[in-house]
């Protein structure tokens, strides 16, 4: 009896510590899950920012590298551009350096001469050119009282600078100055040759 | 013989030409290969020295200069009324008609549509002598504008004749002839005026009606009279333009001018996007119909910013002449005086402090002396009046700097704005403190008869309580509310009642944007009335913590934006509802 | 002003400050380009200043130093100084009077324009009410930016005004994109790290090809900082008007140009305004910021940020003063948030938009707005109050309501005005934000909101 007893109560307490580490483990197995099933948000949160996060910075790269490669593109076609408006620019002016200094070409000293001496308001100038233009000019001069031929050359394609006697005036009318005021509306002309521009 | 010049030098708006001994001084000249149009502003020998009202930029010395023999002057006649002008008078509808989007230079329009036609009605007959002034007739120029057709105020006078009988006329149709001795005079529907020239009339009134703007601030705390001057002087961001705004849309005159002097050129265009949907609270015609704008803004060239004041009061006083109140605003004064600094620099005059001229102070005086209520010249017998209103912006928000003080000199209503109260996003920003009037003894009548015979005592009383608070706020700086006792934190409970209830005021509120003379009364009358039930209340032994915690105080915190000015009775319902809510309060049985 | 124009004087007879005086001139008009030539070839920029009895006053851009009166010729150019402008100055770096700077050739202009525009006529503007959306909280809730706006930043050296800048044009560029926007950026003597900086944020996010730079930086000659916002703006205006593009266009630091037009009116010994600037301060800033807007039957708009510091962060400084009274609205930066490292410091008592009213409510932002920011302000004002407060009589003596009021400005700081400089908040979030504010107090504390608003979106505890 006493025995059997005993062996009930540690049937009992075997029983109970069973139950109990039963339980426990039940309830550990449980809360585990729960943890776990609490994370699998946090995780996909966690996942989704680090996702996000690259994406953002893939964007942003993209964004940039695609920005920068549209620029790039358009900055290569300027230069093409503005390269083939040089080559344009040089050959017309080899053209006009090289250009028949008779018939016509009087006609335009005589009125790059008219022009000059008109905006300096006077006639009673000095009037510098190039060596092959120095004939043409120098015929020209006649019809401009007071007006002096230079002996200093000047290095130019062509026309001519015209400085008032006291030099405190000068009005640059040669072929350069005349191409150089030009210049933004003749590169506009022949860009739109190509095409480009409006 | 008209002067005919060339230019000898340029320098900004001011130039100067030679051969110019035709020329007399303030006479409008064309200037330059583009015709530019200036004014001859000094004359040495035969140099006249110009100020150009348009952009001078490419001007060569050489070009030339032409006299018209006339002074700057403008057209009067009916088509003013919802223009948009420049400061010379040019129309700029018109000429973006020429120029496009920016306005271009050397643009030559008249004023109104001269072949506009309208419906004359002769009030005189062939062989009435008349006299300068006089009305020969009326047109109506827009649904709120009746405008009288009347004789120069520089005519001779004579007896009519030709006179034509009641039918449609475009402005140039010459309506009657007078003659006197010999000489005869056409007369039209419109005359010139040289705008530098205050227009003649009979005689002048003191100013005894109140100007009511539907602002609370101004109209119960710092009222200004038909006929009056005022000043409105403010750093920037304290809301000085909403404020004017305010007072174009709602003051109780027939005609407006409002002068954009040197300012934004968006808030011109507000005006001119708001105004036609805007309804005349009195008449329930669009606002439009009763404005005239004259914009020089900032960008605009600054000779013209000089001439549009001149331009605007000319107008106003025209509209005087007829019978009408008309309220001048001119914003800003400041942006006026800045062009006088800038022209007599370029004159190398001697300057006085901040280097603006020494006539800064005369020039100042003779614009607001053509404000006032007075008894037009000619008959009928009939009475106008000239409100002007000039803001001011000082720099830095320095009250002391000489535009300012000049100003205050001739001026009776002071409305000092303040940044603090701006930053606060307390609006109008009106400081109850440094603002003042000099029009309250003599239009306290008014609102007597009108309103109710307390008004002035309550106003007094509203104002003790402010007067109060300042002294008390120095206190609770120091120590803390917790230091007073209960009476003076009913003071302070109060005033800060006041300011939310009474002097705040939303513009941008359908309700709280106009308030009428009635309602004013009212909301005053109600916080005077919690004031003394609630000193009563603290008396009797009640604790301030009660009253405080009163429904009645949101209530009346709110009535300016929930009652409408037609909906009166409501106010009187929260009268009696407060009343029965301190009855609770104090613990005296409520039997109802 | 034709073409009649070229004639070149050599007859200098003064030279003083960035000023050249030429003699015995006959052919010369007002604002007339001119070009300075020395012996040795050099070229500078000119303008004429004042012209007449055989003088002509020239200001050079870049100034005088090597300069002299024997070596030195001046060609009167017979037009004003124009900016050939084309499509194709998008995605261009140029100097700060137009030049380029990239190393690419010149652009091929579509037109030439004179770059001190004309003053756009009031009548032919169109009201600015369209609301852009810049993703900063402090500006899209309290200080709301509108298209054709001017609204500057006020700041002080060192603060982080070029921070929020880059961040307002990375941000407002994104949202609408079917519409064309454009970023104009003029940099008026800043230090070059500082406009590196803009011009790789607006690399980063993909705009810079949308953008248009103008660098005048601290070593460039100051003189030419007076023509470097008037480029800017005349490129601004092209795109606008005539390619009907919304253009962002940034001024930093307009503090720099003020000074700049100081040097030349001292030269000229001119009488001075306040604190030696000349009278003339206001009409010309004025030609600068009235150049921002939008117009009758155009599509685009020219929207300008200008940005300032404020000398002493005085924001009674001529400078700032006369700014504020011509634009529409700033943006106040405050020395203690900064201290504080709340970014962006943004002193929004101080702040204020004036198209803001006329931006916001009902179909562009929410009906509430308007009301709820108004609540806010009035709240956060309180809290300044309450806070000086506290400071002398300790957080024991004030009351509950005090207290709460406490809250909510700490809340406005922390919640509400920080951000991080690449968060972009919706104006949805933002308003949230400001309710979850206004919510702090109680209902009987809410006079400027109307009570159907209250029920919608007050948040009970």
């Amino acid at each position: 009896m006493a025995s059997s007893t005993l062996e009930n109560t540690i049937n009992k307490i075997l029983d109970q510590t069973e139950k109990t580490i039963i339980s426990d483990v039940e309830s550990a197995l449980h809360d585990s899950i729960t943890t776990l099933e609490n994370s699998v948000p946090k995780l996909e949160q966690e996942f989704d920012k680090i996702i996000s996060d690259g994406k953002k910075e893939a964007d942003k790269i993209e964004k940039q590298i695609v920005g920068s490669a549209d620029l790039e593109a358009r900055n290569k076609q300027l230069m093409a551009l503005e390269d083939a408006v040089t080559r344009v620019f040089e050959k017309s002016l080899d053209e006009i350096k090289n250009a028949d200094r008779s018939g016509d070409y009087a006609n335009l000293i005589k009125s790059l001469l008219d022009d000059a001496t008109k905006i300096l308001g006077t006639t009673n100038v000095v009037v510098h050119t190039n060596s092959k233009d120095k004939d043409v000019v120098s015929s020209t001069l006649s019809q401009f009282p007071g007006a002096e031929l230079s002996s200093e050359l000047v290095d130019c394609l062509g026309g001519v600078i015209v400085k008032s006697k006291d030099g405190a005036m000068t009005f640059d009318n040669s072929i350069d100055a005349r191409i150089d005021r030009l210049k933004p509306l003749i590169r506009k002309e022949i860009a739109s040759k190509f095409g480009v521009g409006n | 013989m008209a002067a005919q010049g060339r230019i000898v030098w340029v320098s900004g708006p001011a130039v100067k030409a030679d051969g110019m001994s035709e020329a007399k001084m303030y006479e409008t000249v064309t200037v330059g290969d583009s015709k530019l149009v200036g004014e001859v502003i000094r004359l040495t020998g035969d140099v006249a020295f110009i100020q150009v009202y348009e952009s001078t930029s490419g001007l060569k010395p050489g070009e030339p200069v032409i006299g018209t023999g006339n002074p700057l002057s403008v057209l009067l006649g009916p088509g003013i009324i919802g223009q948009l002008y420049d400061g010379i008078q040019r129309p700029l509808r018109e000429l973006s008609k020429a120029s496009g989007s920016f306005i271009g230079r050397g643009i030559t329009t008249t004023p109104v549509d001269m072949t506009k036609k309208y419906h004359f009605v002769p009030t005189v007959s062939n062989g009435d002598e008349i006299s300068a002034g006089n009305i020969i007739g009326t047109v109506q120029e827009t649904d709120l504008i009746e405008h009288s057709i009347m004789v120069p105020p520089d005519h001779k006078g004579g007896k009519i004749s030709n006179l034509v009988s009641e039918g449609d006329y475009d402005l140039e149709t010459v309506l009657a002839t007078t003659e006197k001795d010999g000489v005869q005079v056409e007369l039209k529907m419109y005359h010139k005026w040289p705008v530098r020239k205050p227009r003649p009339y009979k005689n002048r009134y003191d100013p005894t009606v109140p100007l009511l703007t539907g602002q609370r601030v101004i109209d119960t705390f710092f009222p200004i009279a038909k006929g009056g001057t005022g000043s409105i002087p403010g750093a920037f961001g304290t809301g000085k333009t909403v404020t004017l705004h305010q007072i174009a849309k709602w003051a109780d005159s027939q005609v407006v001018v409002y002068i954009g002097c040197g300012e934004r050129g968006n808030e011109m265009t507000e005006v001119l996007v708001e105004f036609p949907h805007l309804q005349d609270p009195r008449t329930g015609k669009p606002l439009m119909d009763r404005t005239v704008l004259v914009a020089n803004t900032s960008n605009m060239p600054v000779a013209a910013r000089e001439a549009s004041i001149y331009t605007g009061v000319t107008i106003a006083e025209y509209y005087r002449d007829m019978g009408k109140d008309v309220v001048l605003v001119a914003d800003s004064t400041s942006r006026w005086a800045e062009a006088l600094r800038e022209m007599s620099g370029r004159l190398e005059e001697m300057p006085a402090e901040e280097g603006y001229p020494s006539y800064l102070a005369s020039r100042l005086a003779e614009f607001y002396e053509r404000a006032g209520r007075v008894k037009a010249a000619g008959s009928p017998d009939r009475d106008g009046s000239v409100t002007l209103i000039g803001a001011v912006s000082p720099s830095g928000g320095d009250f002391t700097e000489p535009v300012t003080t000049h100003t205050m000199r001739f001026i009776k209503t002071f409305w000092a704005l303040d940044a603090k109260l701006a930053y606060s996003r307390h609006y109008p920003s009106i400081n109850w403190m440094n603002s003042y009037s000099g029009y309250l003894a003599d239009i306290a009548k008014w609102w007597g008869e009108n309103i109710n015979q307390d008004w002035l005592s309550l106003r007094s009383e509203v104002y003790g309580v402010l007067q109060r608070e300042d002294t008390l706020k120095e206190i609770v700086r120091l120590l803390g509310p917790e230091a007073l006792p209960d009476e003076e934190k009913l003071i302070l409970e109060v005033a800060r009642m006041v300011k939310i209830g009474l002097l705040q005021q939303n513009s941008f509120d359908d309700v709280d944007t106009y308030c009428s003379p009635e309602k004013q009364y009212k909301l005053m009358k109600l916080l005077v009335d919690f004031y003394r039930k609630g000193q009563q209340a603290i008396k009797e032994g009640t604790p301030l913590a009660d009253i405080r915690a009163m429904n009645s105080i949101t209530q009346l915190l709110k009535a300016r934006m929930d009652v409408k000015d037609d909906e009166m009775p409501k106010l009187d319902k929260l009268e009696s509802d407060m009343a029965a809510e301190f009855k609770t309060i104090t613990g005296v049985k409520v039997s109802n | 002003m034709s073409g009649q124009g070229g004639v070149q004087y050599s007859k200098i007879a003064e030279i003083k400050g960035p000023l050249v005086i030429v003699d015995d001139v006959d052919n010369a008009a007002f604002d007339e380009l001119v070009e300075i030539e020395t012996k040795d070839g050099e070229r500078r920029l000119g303008k004429v200043l004042e012209v007449g009895n055989g003088k002509a006053i020239v200001q050079v851009f870049e100034g005088t130093t090597g300069l002299s009166i024997a070596a030195t010729n001046a060609k009167f150019v017979g037009k004003v100084m124009e900016m050939p402008v084309s499509r194709e100055v998008l995605g261009r770096v140029f100097d700060g009077l137009g030049r380029p700077k990239d190393g690419l050739p010149d652009p091929i202009a579509d037109s030439f324009i004179d770059i001190n525009g004309e003053p756009m006529n009031p009548e032919q503007r169109e009201y600015p009410k369209d609301f852009i959306q810049t993703g900063v909280s402090v500006i899209d809730g309290m200080i709301t930016l509108v298209r054709g706006q001017k609204l500057p930043i006020f700041s002080g050296s060192g603060m982080s005004h070029n921070l929020l800048a880059a961040q307002i044009a990375r941000q407002a560029s994104v949202i609408g994109t079917q519409d064309d926007f454009a970023v104009v950026f003029a940099a008026i003597g800043v230090q070059y790290s500082e406009a590196e900086y803009f011009r790789r944020s607006l690399e980063e996010s993909g705009a810079l090809k949308r953008s248009v730079l103008f660098l005048n930086t601290a070593d460039d000659p100051a003189i030419e900082r007076i023509i470097t916002p008037r480029v800017a703006l005349t490129v601004a205006e092209y795109l606008a008007f005539e390619l009907g593009m919304h253009v962002l266009v940034i001024l930093t630091d307009m503090t720099n140009y003020a000074e700049a037009l100081r040097e030349i009116s001292a030269a000229r010994e001119e009488v001075p305004g306040r604190k030696g600037y000349p009278g003339y301060l206001y009409t010309d800033l004025s030609t600068i910021y009235e150049r921002a807007g939008k117009l009758n039957g155009k599509k685009g708009s020219v929207t300008q940020v200008p940005i300032l510091s404020m000398p002493s962060d005085d924001i009674t400084h001529p400078i700032p003063d006369l700014t504020g009274y011509i634009t529409e609205g700033q943006i106040v930066l405050g020395r203690d948030l900064f201290r504080q490292g709340v970014y962006p410091p943004v002193n929004i008592l101080m702040s204020l938009s004036r198209l803001m009213k006329d931006g916001i409510g009902e179909g562009s932002t929410r009906a509430d707005h308007g009301e709820i920011s108004n609540q806010v302000y009035d709240a956060y004002s309180r809290a300044q109050e309450v806070r000086a407060l506290a400071g002398i009589v300790g957080k024991a003596g004030l009351t509950d309501i005090d207290l709460k009021y406490m809250d909510l400005g700490d809340m406005f700081e922390n919640q509400f005005l920080s951000q991080a400089t690449d968060e972009n908040r919706t104006i949805e979030e933002t308003l949230g934000i400001l309710w979850k504010l206004v919510s702090k107090l109680p209902k009987n504390e809410i006079t400027k909101i109307k009570d159907k608003y209250v029920e919608q979106y007050y948040q009970e505890e």
